[in-house]
């Protein structure tokens, strides 16, 4: 592993307590800050902590049977080096221009014959879950929308103030289009605890994700809950230090399509610690890389979860709620 | 407000809090009325969020549907 934040270290817990992974190594440019940290993964010695140099990584790599990029730095190198090495990567950077060039590496996955999968956080990660889950129940969808409320570790919350203020980049009637950030308010009914929250566009990579993934879909958009003041200072830096870990987040994706000749709407939802979502789905997509589950090749969850029901159903087993709407919701401007 | 300005041409405090009080209620005017003008307030909502079992999720899609997306 690379990186032990708020994400990391839930999926570390994971690995080793659920997954039963052995010698698990988180590699850091400042180990010695993760001491407090690995006492928390389980038994004594369970994790080691190491300095993240390139010959530590290349070392680590001989063993390893996958490599999980917790880290809100670019990973593109690391990456290459592992696909290089055979070794599957699985990265939970929500970063769209990080994502981007993960992708582009697609041609070294494809070489090694294993998976570099994108985005493998909440969202993306579970919003590319569920939207591939719905696409295969529905009959026809055309339209996906995602939102978000609320931020897992520090890097998350840095990542989200910086997302208000990136133009959103969307596809709207089967084009490719560019949104000011911050704008398109929409009122977004999250599950059960979470409630309504007024939602805006941000810069989020599920739109390209999902597109790749489902190329004949009309509309992908992706919005996040914000209030006045986050937007209002998006564009400066941020005002105060972000929290250690997030409250009570969610993640929502909404379809919409035909089915008999008739318009339908399904969402589902989740809710939960962003972080402990996040790291849920991280965890669980590194043992499917490391267990060969995944197409061999870059992309999102929805691109290389074959069974996004049989997915679904493992992150149930670990404790995450998904939830369906049910009733009737005003049509969205989106 | 000529009539509020002593020899010296200098305004009274008295003349400046009233412009005050009027800049203050004819912004608070023009707020009511976008307020009110406005098509917001919550849109209606019916129904509820249901926990999905893995039985759920296995569940072969309702008569009608398609077995194959065709947004892929």
């Amino acid at each position: 592993m690379v990186g032990l934040g708020a994400v990391g270290a839930r999926s570390a817990r994971l690995l080793v307590s659920a997954y039963g992974f052995t010698g698990l190594t988180v590699l850091s440019r400042r180990p010695e800050r993760l001491s407090g940290s690995l006492e928390l993964l389980g038994e004594p010695g369970a994790v080691r902590a190491e300095r993240l140099t390139h010959s530590r990584f290349e070392a680590c790599l001989s063993r390893a049977g996958v490599v999980l990029l917790a880290t809100p730095a670019p990973g593109r190198h690391w990456a290459s080096a592992a696909l290089a090495a055979g070794v599957a990567v699985v990265s939970v950077n929500d970063d769209p221009a990080e994502v981007r060039s993960l992708l582009g590496l697609a041609e070294g996955a494809n070489r090694a014959g294993v998976a570099m999968a994108v985005g493998a956080g909440m969202a993306p990660g579970l919003s590319c879950l569920m939207g591939a889950w719905l696409v295969r129940r529905m009959g026809r969808v055309d339209e996906l929308h995602v939102a978000t409320l609320g931020t897992g570790g520090p890097a998350c919350a840095r990542r989200r103030h910086a997302a208000l203020r990136e133009p959103a980049e969307e596809r709207r009637r089967g084009a490719w289009t560019r949104r000011p950030p911050g704008s398109g308010r929409e009122l977004v009914w999250f599950p059960a605890d979470v409630g309504g929250a007024d939602c805006y566009r941000v810069s989020r990579p599920d739109p390209l994700l999902l597109g790749r993934a489902f190329p004949g879909l009309q509309t992908v958009t992706t919005r996040a809950a914000a209030s006045r003041r986050d937007r209002m200072t998006s564009w400066l830096p941020m005002l105060r230090r972000p929290h250690p870990e997030g409250a009570l987040g969610a993640v929502r994706l909404e379809a919409r399509g035909e089915s008999g000749g008739l318009a339908e709407a399904l969402i589902l939802g989740a809710a939960g610690r962003p972080a402990v979502l996040a790291g849920t789905v991280a965890a669980t997509t590194a043992a499917w890389a490391a267990q060969g589950r995944l197409e061999p090749t870059a992309g999102g969850l929805a691109e290389l979860v074959g069974d996004p029901a049989g997915f679904l159903a493992e992150l149930i087993g670990r404790g995450v709620v998904l939830q369906e709407f049910e009733g009737t919701t005003p049509a969205p401007t989106w | 407000m000529a009539g509020s300005e002593g020899a010296s041409g200098r305004r009274s405090p008295l003349a400046l809090v009233g412009r005050a009080l009027v800049a203050v209620g004819f912004t608070g005017l023009v707020a009511l009325f976008v307020r009110l003008r406005g098509t917001g307030g919550t849109p209606s909502h019916r129904g509820g969020w249901r926990q999905l079992s893995v039985q759920d999720l296995a569940a072969p899609p309702p008569e009608g549907r398609a077995a194959e997306p065709t947004g892929a």
